[in-house]
């Protein structure tokens, strides 16, 4: 089996977390975020969640792509939806690993899976709830996408609280579902 | 300024030749009174020697950054996440709370607790004390807070006025580096000297203070039989903020930078981390370190950490103490440790509210008004939390910039307990653990992913508001520390064992609290989510309702000081009055905590008690004049 590929890991990530590759690149921590997902679920699971990713853009590209070159195909945002909530969340084995990954990427923490996941797929001494660097913390996205800094970290200057935060317009008046 | 701490001070002091020396003073504890004790003490010219019983690791910014480390990696941060855990100096932690069934003492960590209720309160046991991990909110307290007896017929009387520690203020504020303005914190007969500023000016509201403040002020208040108007007001607070030029009749202010280094990207103001309590990651929040650096560059002051002070030796025939015997461990995670003495013509004992009279009464010193380790007092904390109908930025700034201090005095307080009320910038991470609870909770059980997770924590973390009520506990002689030789940790030391409950007095202002906080919700248009769970350890109910009630580790009055003997365990100078050249100093002095978070007004008694200990010393050390009759 090959090993899961970096590109495709940072391609679910852009889809879970509504982040840019680019931001997720500047984190510095996504090919550590690759290897603590495969040291706590196991290769075989991270791959069948990539090629399910992978089947979903497929699905949402329709007529317009095949599976080798999805890249700058506009998807069908709703189709998209529609597919990643049946072919990874619904799914049991691999549902609660993308939800790890998502909380991985915004807390900068790696949760225990759920008893039930590790009764079945099997638990891993990696699969522990951990901090995966001191880094990780500082690099949540939870903080960014609040507009405030990680507590303890990345000071924002002296003041700087007393403005509106900066939290992108479109989030800004809420409900966007 | 730069304080430097001088390189191997934390170890350099051989606890064998220390034995020897006869110190002016043994100081039991290098948190903040201990801290101010020593330095005053030097510059005096005297000799001190220090008994910590942390780590012996010198205040370096390698070391901080250690702490810091820990901090990011914790799964857990709780207060005293960044902080080593030794087996031998254990500290109580808010996770080792738990619910007391009645009878049945909960002893599954350090701080032993009988109940009926049960708190999260701690300290920190590692050089610089709780200062390592206090929020550093400075509030003096009002002048009827030292008359509370007189005045409303509950709690004490102090044996000080206001005016007897106003000067001590001033220059506890000038130790600590407060930012604030008079204007703001004049009120409820706060006074101030004619002219004073504050060391640096006022740190600004955050923007979600004045999102609240722009609905809350000129809320009309009813309260024993006096109408006020509530008001957001900025909190004092010892960080570093902008120097006041007008400062010292003009001379300014040098604010101190982080120990160790040079102010580059450390020590200077507040950046807004957002991360006080439990460690300011840039040193901008004062902790005693900064002190004790400057005292330890005086060469009169020695240190000796992992050094866990196990009995106080008195001499039966004066009462005088002779000796403190410690126990010095080896390394802070493994057993080991060897018996040493430490001699001075006097002792301070500046552990904290439970570590002294924990001291005391292991030392079988229970005092002879029988008061030693009776009056514990806490602030109890009621938080109330709702979301507000814009999203106010909430996860911004330092953890409380401004509140409501309304409510701390009057009339009322003939029935009822008074209190100030924080407006968290961190959200409801106190009540319920945020923001990481909401992402959580967003992505497992709301199935959140992408832009919809986005807009889910904007809406849900962004427009968090709560408020936390810090309701004052009178002193009451049944809420206690107390030892038991069947208790003891890894050293042989008797561990400190709580007995608390909260009176009716306290509740009745805790749910006053909860009815005020109904209607600033609705005033503000916010949504309450409010709800106390009876499974939580500290839930108390009174008037057939349930409320939450958390500690504040704002520890106090097990050595209360008073003018008589029997009622009393200190005198005004907080010196023992059992034993001559002994003071026990702190929080535990105090007869009220009114609703000021205690270190400030600590800092101000000891500032003040070192006059005493220096006229004590020279009248004790003064060459005898004999006369000769010719």
């Amino acid at each position: 089996m090959t090993a899961p590929s970096f590109e495709e890991f940072l391609r679910l990530s852009v889809d879970l977390t509504a982040f840019g590759e680019t931001e997720l690149l500047g984190t510095g921590l996504a090919r550590q975020y690759l290897a603590k997902v495969r040291a706590a679920c196991g290769d075989e699971i991270v791959t069948a969640l990539l090629d399910a990713h992978r089947a979903a853009r497929t699905e949402a590209a329709g007529d317009a792509g095949d599976a080798g070159s999805l890249d700058g195909i506009l998807l069908d945002r709703v189709l998209l939806d529609r597919a990643l909530r049946h072919r990874i969340f619904s799914d049991d084995r691999l549902g609660p690993v993308a939800r790890n990954v998502i909380k991985l990427w915004y807390a900068g923490m790696w949760y225990a899976l759920p008893p039930e996941w590790t009764d079945r797929y099997g638990a891993r001494a990696a699969g522990e709830a951990s901090t995966v660097t001191a880094a990780s913390y500082q690099e949540g996205l939870l903080w960014r996408a609040i507009g405030a800094n990680p507590p303890g970290a990345k000071g924002p200057g002296y003041g700087s609280w007393a403005q509106p935060p900066r939290i992108e317009d479109r989030y800004l008046n809420g409900a966007t579902k | 300024m730069y304080a430097k701490f001088p390189e191997g001070a934390a170890h350099r002091t051989d606890p064998a030749a220390a034995a020897e020396v006869l110190y002016d003073a043994v100081v039991v504890g290098g948190g903040i009174a201990g801290a101010l004790i020593a330095s005053r003490l030097s510059q005096a010219g005297k000799r001190v020697l220090i008994l910590e019983a942390g780590p012996a690791e010198d205040l370096t910014l390698r070391g901080y950054e250690s702490y810091l480390d820990r901090f990011y990696s914790a799964t857990g941060k709780d207060n005293q996440s960044p902080y080593p855990a030794g087996v031998n100096a254990p500290m109580p932690r808010g996770t080792d709370a738990r619910r007391i069934s009645p009878g049945a003492p909960d002893a599954s960590a350090y701080l032993v607790q009988s109940g009926p209720f049960a708190t999260d309160t701690t300290y920190t046991r590692v050089l610089g004390g709780t200062t390592m991990h206090w929020e550093a909110k400075t509030l003096r307290m009002l002048p009827e807070d030292f008359r509370m007896r007189t005045l409303y017929g509950e709690g004490a009387d102090w044996p000080l006025t206001y005016e007897d520690l106003a000067p001590y203020y001033n220059e506890a504020e000038r130790e600590i580096g407060v930012s604030a303005d008079v204007a703001d914190q004049a009120y409820l007969g706060i006074t101030f000297d004619e002219g004073y500023v504050f060391p640096m000016k006022g740190l600004p509201l955050s923007y979600l203070d004045r999102m609240v403040a722009t609905d809350l002020d000129g809320m009309p208040v009813e309260l024993g039989g006096e109408r006020r108007e509530l008001r957001v007001r900025p909190f004092p607070q010892g960080r570093n903020g902008i120097p006041n030029p007008a400062y010292d009749g003009g001379k300014g202010y040098r604010p101190r930078g982080a120990v160790s280094t040079y102010q580059v990207e450390v020590g200077e103001r507040c950046q807004g981390n957002n991360n006080c309590v439990p460690i300011c990651p840039v040193q901008a929040k004062y902790h005693a370190g900064k002190t004790l650096a400057v005292a330890l560059q005086s060469g009169r002051v020695d240190l000796v950490a992992q050094a866990v002070a196990h009995k106080v030796h008195i001499d039966e025939q004066t009462g005088r103490v002779t000796e403190i015997e410690y126990r010095r461990y080896d390394r802070p995670d493994s057993p080991g440790s060897a018996t040493m003495r430490a001699r001075g013509r006097l002792f301070v004992l500046a552990a904290n509210a439970v570590e002294n009279p924990r001291l005391m009464l292991a030392s079988g010193l229970r005092g002879s008004s029988g008061l030693m380790g009776r009056n514990f007092m806490d602030h109890a904390y009621l938080l109330a939390w709702a979301l507000l109908p814009e999203v106010a930025g909430t996860f911004r700034g330092t953890n409380c910039t401004g509140g409501i201090t309304d409510l701390r005095g009057g009339r009322f307080r003939r029935h009822q307990a008074a209190f100030s009320v924080d407006i968290h910038n961190d959200g409801w991470g106190w009540a319920r653990g945020a923001p990481m609870t909401d992402l959580v909770d967003l992505v497992d059980a709301g199935g959140r992913y992408g832009q919809s997770l986005r807009q889910g924590l904007v809406d849900r973390v962004s427009r968090q508001l709560q408020l936390a009520f810090m309701v004052e506990v009178p002193a009451n002689p049944s809420n206690r520390i107390t030892v038991d030789p069947a208790y003891t940790d890894h050293l042989g030391n008797m561990r400190p064992i709580l007995t608390y409950d909260i009176p009716d007095y306290t509740m009745r202002g805790v749910a006053y609290a909860r009815q005020l906080s109904r209607r600033i919700f609705a005033r503000l248009g916010a949504e309450d989510h409010t709800a106390y769970d009876p499974d939580f350890w500290g839930y108390a109910v009174h008037a057939g309702e349930g409320y939450e009630i958390r500690g504040g580790n704002h520890l106090a009055g097990t050595h209360t000081m008073g003018s008589d003997p029997s009622t009393s365990v200190v005198d005004p100078d907080q010196r023992s009055w059992d034993h001559q050249n002994l003071y026990l100093v702190g929080g535990g002095s105090m007869p009220t905590v009114g609703t000021s978070n205690v270190t400030l007004t600590i800092a101000a008694l000891c500032l003040r008690s070192v006059r005493a200990m220096l006229s004590q010393l020279d009248a004790e050390t003064a060459p005898i004049a004999v006369e000769v009759a010719r």
